[in-house]
């Protein structure tokens, strides 16, 4: 299965980037809101280490969207699904390729919102890396894990922008929140409290949502009652 | 020419099919075996590609049962849809439906394949410059890469102009000689129930007539 994945991964990276779509809309458009928030900032003032990371996490799940919507339409241009689901390859192989490359390109969008964050907003990183990196690769994984199985309920629907994004958000408010407070926590000159538990609702919300896409994404991405 | 006979690979046993509270069929019964051509017929909407996606387990039946005996990996469909990836060249499309089917086919061997379709000259363009015919039979080395022994036709010959057509017809005969397993949807019965061994008609939320081809006379209907 995981030589299927890893195919399934490399075309849907090769495609997205070559098309020049879902990575360069997420970008984009994640540049576009942390600038228009900058303009928020009151002239000689400061934008707090949490609202930073509202909208670094907020630029991430917009991102998300575009990424997860142009990786599912590959396969709407001339039926590939249909041919995917009468191969012998198991479905949970299309979960983990999307998954994989939906978390190489969100990761690619956020090494740009990271410094553009900085230079916007006026943060610096003042807490440990290893919690940066934690809390990026943590969440991420648990907003691909949600946009890979949502990201198939929605292809092939006309209205799929907004059914994405009207299921999506409300899922990964606990996720978006620990991201937020860790980055805080990252961008705060002064201590603010553990972040054991907020790592502990990462880890728990990527493990509950990881076994409700194992179970779920076979109907889904089948479209099989 | 491998003789038709032996065990069904493909065996529909009373199937029947409900959208919703939608009846779209019910009480259909047949059997593919080796070597043999199973022509459906039937007019628009009476199910022809529901029954064709139950078949080939991509969907189940609301009651009954439909039976596979072929190999997963020796089963293959081919449909007006082309399942090729535009952004990708002829040779990436192919062999990235290999790793799907759990084939490490070779440069070597993709390219056999897209000779044996007339597609070498075109290896290493993107299959999105392609045309219908073209694509249609990338779609076919795709089939040929497989080698199955069920094949599911779901109207491949729509949009195909008549020398393609003619080819493709050809080589679904081709595919019987050899052994294969046919289930085959057209838009041409009148011409096809020649080339077909047994023929399911579909119409009225039944089975309107299964049996030999010979001996079908289809009403005048589109199909």
């Amino acid at each position: 299965m995981l030589k299927r994945s890893a195919a399934m991964a490399a075309k849907d990276l090769r495609l997205s980037i070559s098309g020049g779509q879902g990575l360069v809309q997420a970008v984009l458009l994640g540049l576009l809101l942390i600038f228009l928030f900058s303009l928020s900032k009151p002239l000689g003032g400061v934008i707090t280490p949490q609202a930073a990371g509202a909208i670094f996490w907020l630029a991430s799940a917009f991102g998300l969207v575009l990424v997860f919507n142009d990786l599912f339409a590959i396969e709407e241009a001339n039926g590939a699904r249909v041919g995917i689901l009468s191969s012998p390859a198991p479905v949970h192989a299309v979960w983990v390729g999307k998954g994989l490359a939906g978390l190489c390109l969100l990761l690619v969008s956020q090494l740009v919102f990271l410094p553009a964050t900085a230079a916007f907003l006026g943060q610096n990183v003042y807490g440990p890396w290893w919690l940066l990196l934690a809390t990026l690769i943590g969440a991420d994984i648990g907003l691909v894990v949600i946009g890979a199985l949502l990201g198939a309920l929605s292809q092939g629907q006309a209205a799929r922008e907004s059914l994405l994004s009207v299921i999506v958000f409300p899922l990964l408010l606990p996720v978006l929140l620990a991201g937020i407070t860790l980055f805080a926590m990252c961008f705060s000159p002064e201590p603010m409290g553990e972040p054991d538990s907020w790592l502990g609702l990462i880890l728990a919300f990527d493990a509950l949502f990881a076994g409700a896409g194992l179970f779920l994404f076979p109907f889904v991405y089948s479209g099989e009652e | 020419m491998v003789p038709s006979g032996g065990e069904a690979l493909l065996s529909v046993r009373r199937a029947a099919k409900f959208y919703g509270g939608k009846l779209v069929f019910k009480d259909v019964s047949c059997e593919v075996r080796p070597g043999e051509i199973l022509l459906v017929a039937g007019p628009n909407g009476a199910g022809k590609s529901t029954l064709m996606r139950m078949m080939a387990g991509l969907s189940r039946p609301s009651a009954g049962e439909v039976i596979l005996r072929a190999e997963p990996e020796r089963t293959a469909y081919l449909g007006h849809a082309t399942f090729i990836y535009p952004g990708m060249t002829a040779l990436a499309n192919l062999g990235f439906w290999g790793t799907m089917y759990g084939l490490s086919p070779s440069r070597d061997e993709l390219v056999t394949l897209l000779t044996r379709v007339g597609l070498e000259r075109a290896a290493e363009e993107k299959a999105g410059s392609f045309s219908r015919g073209m694509a249609q039979r990338l779609n076919l080395a795709r089939v040929y890469m497989v080698r199955p022994t069920l094949l599911f036709l779901d109207e491949p010959g729509t949009g195909l102009d008549p020398r393609s057509l003619a080819l493709l017809r050809r080589e679904i005969t081709g595919f019987r000689d050899h052994g294969t397993g046919v289930v085959w949807i057209s838009h041409h019965v009148d011409k096809d129930t020649a080339l077909a061994d047994t023929v399911l008609a579909l119409g009225g939320r039944r089975v309107e007539y299964f049996g030999p081809a010979r001996e079908y006379a289809p009403e005048a209907e589109a199909c």
